[in-house]
């Protein structure tokens, strides 16, 4: 007889766990959610940075960051080119000193579409690279 | 029913968080900007901060000082981040751009954080202008600002150049 109740008081006592349980989960969520608008994913949208649009497929590897990151700076813009072939798109050149043009190509990297790479070139040289978070 | 209980919740949480961050003056409840430190080459023996028979150095050798007209209200050439430097300057910086920086001396209104391209820095009356070119070593050396790149700062967007169509 009281073997046959057992499941009914677990019954019993389950149902008000799991909704308390659930409402816990779902205020968690929510206040995460708030408060971390930023973690979402969104899609990028490179018309609203690009200038130019050269190459819509590339994407940066892995094995092409890790080459770059051994390329000293400055270095030649030939060399940089080489390793990181056609940019996705360019962003507008800048005149940020005078006697200098800052051209900056940008390539989403393979691994992480959120982050993309900026290369920096002066000249014939290749002087920087940042990467810009969406 | 789970629905509108749900989002009569989210309300109520939401209106919390903003009556709260109205109380203790919070950004969209981002932690405050952390100062911007950075070694520049040149060591000048005068640079603004510094107090001379009792006067305080405002500019110094490398800034560009501008008396600004009109709203005095001062924008962001490109996209980037606004982050104290020390008591009268600040430094911009853009991960689109990481190797220049703008140190910019009497700002007030400064808008910290996060601010795009073209959006507003803060304001100021006269203005102390530097640009910083990082060198090979981790040094920022003063460099002469173009003049494209400080309209960009003083023109409001509807009249400088887009650099986005």
């Amino acid at each position: 007889m009281f073997l046959n109740q057992l499941p009914k008081i677990a019954k019993q006592k389950l149902e008000p766990m799991l909704v308390g349980g659930f409402l816990l989960a779902a205020a968690s969520l929510m206040l995460f959610s708030l408060s971390e608008p930023t973690a979402r994913v969104r899609p990028v949208n490179p018309a609203l940075f690009c200038e130019e649009m050269v190459l819509p497929k590339a994407q940066l590897s892995g094995e092409q960051l890790a080459k770059l990151l051994t390329v000293p700076e400055p270095a030649a813009r030939t060399k940089v080119q080489e390793i990181l072939k056609q940019p996705y798109c360019r962003l507008p050149s800048l005149s940020v000193r005078v006697g200098a043009i800052t051209d900056r190509d940008a390539y989403p990297l393979a691994f992480d579409p959120q982050t993309w790479l900026v290369v920096l070139y002066e000249g014939e040289n290749y002087v920087g690279y940042g990467f810009k978070r969406f | 029913m789970w629905d509108m209980d749900l989002s009569v919740f989210k309300n109520a949480l939401s209106a919390v968080l903003v009556a709260l961050c109205g109380v203790v003056g919070c950004t969209n409840g981002l932690p405050p900007e952390p100062p911007r430190t950075l070694q520049i080459q040149q060591t000048w023996e005068l640079k603004p901060g510094d107090t001379l028979a009792g006067h305080r150095i405002i500019g110094g050798l490398g800034d560009i000082s501008i008396a600004l007209s009109g709203d005095k209200t001062l924008y962001a050439p490109l996209d980037g981040r606004l982050q104290p430097h020390s008591p009268d300057c600040v430094i911009f910086s853009s991960e689109e751009l990481p190797i220049y920086l703008f140190r910019l001396c009497g700002v007030q209104n400064p808008h910290w954080g996060q601010i795009r391209s073209r959006e507003k820095l803060g304001t100021a009356n006269i203005l102390n202008l530097a640009v910083l070119n990082r060198l090979s070593d981790g040094k920022w050396a003063f460099v002469e600002p173009s003049k494209q790149i400080i309209e960009q700062m003083l023109q409001p967007p509807n009249t400088a150049f887009m650099p986005t169509p």
